[in-house]
């Protein structure tokens, strides 16, 4: 075993036995009782050692321990947060002693996807336990389970919202990085424009997107062209400095080539320039996919039809009804993520040459 | 900002402000069309118009004079610690800006530095840090800063929080990058000199992730202040630009919020100009030329 | 000797006494930000009528995404100024609040409409644009569209804005009517020129749609501690102080208003429009809640299905009785 490894073992080990110690006779929990005890003893894997699957079982033997116990105390004693502990610790070893086994061939890569899976339980857990265990009110911060019930129950209210707000990210976005790519390939000609435009589009990229929305809104009305506007403003920059330092990635004795192949400013543009800047333009489509989500939803704030994400978010706080809020938030970061997953997926396409692509690690 | 662009961008900047000019004059019109109308002034000659529309009180599209003058005044008209002044309010901007971009960028080494020697983190971490950018964070900054003063965490650092939540993303990225960049050459090497992991860190994957670490911090700054002027918006107690902006936006105070818009800018530049002068300067003490 | 020690032993009862009359901290959370919206509570503050009193008392702004039953909720106030829709709601969902005293007894909030658009009744809101503001601030007019009879929801009889809180919407024509309060959206529309001669006004008052507005609230547990309630009982009295005070002297606490805004952004000639039309509104003599006006806001609440019955205990005449 690495040295986290043993860390980890006896960390659990002690938080399990810490757990049972301070737990009042007779009052505790059975099942949790009965983790700590299995926690203890798990101890004896610095003796002999324990397969993978052992750690997982355990762990998530603790979480369903951990919610039995739960209505048990508004807010719970200490020897119930060691557990919380002792549970989270056995989970990072499974998830640790996976990642060794896989790199070691023992076993497939595909079960890899289990590690980010375990990690993202892992925090909605703890969420979940913390807020219930420890008495957080329902109007600062809702339990996941109550966001999940809310969600369940708002299904039209959310797609609706979806489709206002997304109206307005997919044409922001086309229009700005459209735009951006275009200006890019004009200033590219002229060195002149170049020097001058670049840093004044730095400038302008700087400004906070928040001012710019109610005066988009003062500008192009309430409905979604002025949040597409808003997405415009923030993803034309990224864009414009991306496109030209990709167009200057291709290398010298690249571009000589093309010379003496007599080939025109156009046929280097399609054939060499564009496809080297492909990089740099797939980095900045990722990075607007975020910024288009996060301008559109903000720009809702300032003046909207009465339906759309950003609304949604903005009143729904004011009538306290946070779980729809944190629905909502959980829509946007699964949209965003998809629309940003998307755009992953056409760069491997397009981009295969790329050793980023290809593998190969250090 | 060699002499060889000090000609362009004066180009660049005067054709922006004579476009500017004019679609003031446009975008004004109707309005003061309906004010010469109340005060029946018909026939009014087109540059007494245009004048007209480029002094109006609360315009659709400031002019650039009225823009330069607001921000003449904010800045130089009250003294510095009146809360009258744009400068006091962008100094507790620049407070939070600072601090949430220090958090950040410790975050995001951290955090670089345990997903490059670790394995299991990198595969654990590395997705979900994706994905927490994709949490509309500048949407709930109101309710974060709520939620923080309910456990009694007020002031500059709930901002601070949400500034640090957007910038760290940029630094994890690219120290993650700069760390792996050194190549399987190099690193031969250090395991030929019987290197332990540290002293590769420290020796080699560090001084290769420089250029990463400041390309990220240039972004991570300008982010860090967009968090900082979010953050503010629920918190008008405690001033800033954010408030400043707001305020200006629901008074109908358009002239006002172009000019805290445009120091907000400016201070961005002026943050993103001296990670520039920083990196310059470590540059030239690691011996890079050019 | 004697005479040392007995100056001593003076001193130091002064000192005792004077701790035993140390000062409650109270915390209160303004519904908006600072502005002679408030003026009561700016005044007193500012003229010690709290300090008179053994107060304590830190005033702290609100504004746009801020609700005050949220920083209530989580302890960042003691006392919060909110408009009963908003505390009525609250408390529905699980927040204990109750109405301590209610100085505002009438309505500022109206709808105007520039007589341009064609609107001079009610039954020509059919498919037209109306500007609404929400945090709190929609309840009466959703509450109002209700008893009309028009449907609200997407595709309905009228279309609903969220209006932003300035009067751009009318000048930039993108909604036909807009939402405005008497002391100061109001104020805006009559500098850019309009007026009733150019407006159609929809007063909620006059239409009898009105619901309470600002009151104070507290937390329910706080209410069994009588030293709490104490507290609380020369907190109104000092505010209805600082209110009488506000309307007697409106030059002035336009003045004190704007030196006490820390975003330097109130300007005087609004803050002096502000405190008078405020006064319309303010009852600075009796500050209890009105149980008509009560039950008439509550039933709208609950027609509407705002909150989902009508609350118990939503209000506490313990104060306002011990100010009578």
């Amino acid at each position: 075993m690495s040295r986290l490894q043993t860390i980890l073992v006896i960390a659990a080990g002690m938080a399990s036995l810490l757990s049972i110690v301070l737990a009042p006779f007779g009052e505790a929990s059975p099942m949790l009782q009965v983790f700590a005890a299995i926690g203890i003893l798990s101890l004896s894997r610095l003796k002999r050692p324990m397969p993978v699957w052992v750690d997982a079982v355990l762990a998530v033997f603790g979480a369903w321990a951990l919610f039995d116990a739960l209505p048990l105390y508004a807010v719970e004693p200490p020897y119930f947060w060691l557990a919380v502990i002792a549970d989270w610790l056995f989970a990072w070893l499974f998830v640790e002693r996976l990642a060794l086994a896989i790199r070691r061939g023992q076993v497939s890569n595909t079960l890899g996807v289990l590690i980010p899976v375990t990690f993202g339980l892992a925090l909605l857990f703890a969420w979940e336990i913390v807020v219930r265990g420890a008495g957080v009110p329902q109007v600062i911060l809702p339990a996941p389970s109550q966001i999940a019930a809310r969600l369940a129950a708002s299904v039209p209210t959310l797609a609706a919202d979806f489709v206002q707000t997304f109206k307005a990210v997919l044409a922001g976005f086309a229009l700005g990085c459209g735009s951006g790519f275009v200006v890019a390939i004009l200033v590219d000609r002229s060195p002149f424009l170049k020097r001058g435009l670049l840093p004044i589009g730095n400038f302008v990229s700087a400004l906070p997107v928040i001012g710019i929305a109610p005066i988009m809104v003062m500008w192009f009305g309430f409905d979604w062209p002025s949040k597409a506007a808003v997405v415009v403003a923030m993803t034309f920059f990224p864009m414009l400095v991306n496109t030209v330092a990709g167009l200057n990635a291709s290398s010298s004795i690249e571009r000589d080539l093309m010379r003496i192949y007599a080939a025109n400013y156009w046929e280097t543009l399609l054939k060499l320039r564009l496809p080297a800047a492909a990089p740099f333009i797939f980095n900045a489509l990722k990075i607007n996919s975020t910024l288009a989500l996060i301008g559109a939803i903000v720009a809702e704030f300032f003046g909207t039809p009465i339906v759309g994400m950003g609304f949604r978010i903005s009143t729904e706080v004011g009538k306290l009804n946070i779980d729809l809020v944190w629905a909502e938030i959980a829509v946007a970061a699964v949209a965003g993520s998809a629309f940003y997953g998307v755009i992953a997926l056409i760069e491997r396409a397009v981009t295969f040459w790329h050793p980023s692509v290809r593998g190969g690690r250090t | 900002m060699t002499r060889g662009n000090f000609v362009p961008i004066l180009v660049v900047l005067g054709v922006i402000v004579l476009f500017w000019y004019v679609m003031a004059v446009v975008m004004n019109a109707p309005w003061q069309e309906t004010l010469n109308g109340r005060v029946n002034l018909t026939n009014v000659p087109f540059t007494e118009f245009a004048l007209q529309t480029w002094g109006q009180d609360k315009p659709v599209l400031p002019a650039p004079h009225q823009v330069a003058g607001a921000i003449w005044t904010g800045l130089f008209g009250s003294a510095i610690t009146a809360p009258r002044s744009l400068a006091f309010h962008a100094g507790i901007t620049l407070g939070a800006t600072l601090l949430g971009f220090g958090l950040g960028t410790l975050l995001g080494v951290l955090l670089a530095v345990v997903i490059v020697h670790n394995n299991a983190s990198d595969r654990s971490l590395m997705p979900w840090i994706i994905a927490s950018q994709t949490v509309p964070i500048l949407a709930i900054a109101p309710m974060v800063v709520v939620g923080f003063g309910a456990v009694g965490v007020t002031g500059m650092l709930p901002k601070a929080l949400i500034s640090m939540y957007l910038s760290f993303f940029p630094v994890v990225v690219g120290m993650v990058k700069g760390l792996r960049t050194p190549e399987a050459i190099q690193l031969d090497l250090m395991r030929t000199y019987n290197a332990s992991a540290w002293q590769v860190f420290a020796k080699l994957r560090w001084p290769t992730s420089v250029p990463f670490l400041f390309a990220s911090m240039k972004v991570g700054i300008a982010i860090s202040l967009i968090g900082a002027v979010v953050g503010e918006l629920s918190n008008s107690a405690g001033g800033g630009l954010g408030v400043r902006l707001l305020t200006g936006s629901y008074n109908g105070q358009t002239i006002q919020i172009w000019a805290a818009l445009f120091i907000a800018a400016a201070l961005a530049a002026v943050l993103v100009i001296l990670v520039g002068w920083g990196e310059r300067l470590a540059n030239r003490r690691m011996g890079v030329r050019a | 000797m004697k005479k040392l020690l007995m100056i001593l032993a003076a001193g130091a009862m002064a000192l005792t006494a004077s701790a035993a009359m140390a000062q409650d901290k109270l915390t209160l959370q303004l519904k908006w930000v600072t502005q002679a919206q408030f003026a009561g509570y700016i005044v007193a503050k500012a003229k010690g009528f709290y300090t008179e009193d053994n107060l304590d008392v830190t005033i702290v702004p609100g504004g746009p995404n801020s609700a005050p039953e949220q920083i209530i909720a989580g302890g960042g106030a003691d006392i919060i100024v909110d408009w009963m829709g908003g505390a009525a709601a609250a408390r529905d969902k699980g927040v204990p609040l109750v109405n301590i005293a209610q100085p505002f007894k009438k309505s500022g909030l109206m709808m105007i409409c520039p007589k341009e658009t064609g609107i001079t009744s009610v039954a020509d809101f059919k498919g037209k644009t109306l500007g609404v503001w929400f945090f709190g601030n929609e309840y009466p007019f959703f509450a109002w569209m209700n008893k009309e009879g028009l449907s609200t929801a997407e595709g309905g009889d009228v279309k609903v804005l969220q209006q932003s809180f300035d009067i751009q919407p009318m000048i930039q024509k993108q909604a036909d009517c807009i939402s405005v309060m008497t002391y100061n959206e109001y104020g805006q529309a009559l500098a850019a020129g309009y007026g009733p001669d150019n407006l159609t006004i929809f007063n909620y008052s006059e239409l009898g749609n009105d619901l309470l507005e600002d009151g104070l609230y507290v937390m329910e547990p706080t209410l069994q501690d009588p030293a709490k309630v104490d507290a609380y009982t020369r907190f109104v009295k000092a505010s209805m102080k600082g209110w009488q005070y506000a309307l007697d002297n409106p030059d002035e606490a336009a003045q004190i208003v704007v030196d006490s805004d820390e975003t330097g952004a109130a300007e005087l000639a609004a803050q002096r429009y502000m405190v008078g039309e405020v006064s319309k509104l303010v009852d600075a003599t009796n500050p209890a809640l009105d149980l008509a006006a009560y039950d008439r806001t509550i039933k709208a609440l609950v027609d509407q299905k705002i909150i989902s019955k009508a609350p118990e205990g939503a209000y506490t005449t313990v104060i306002t009785d011990a100010l009578k």
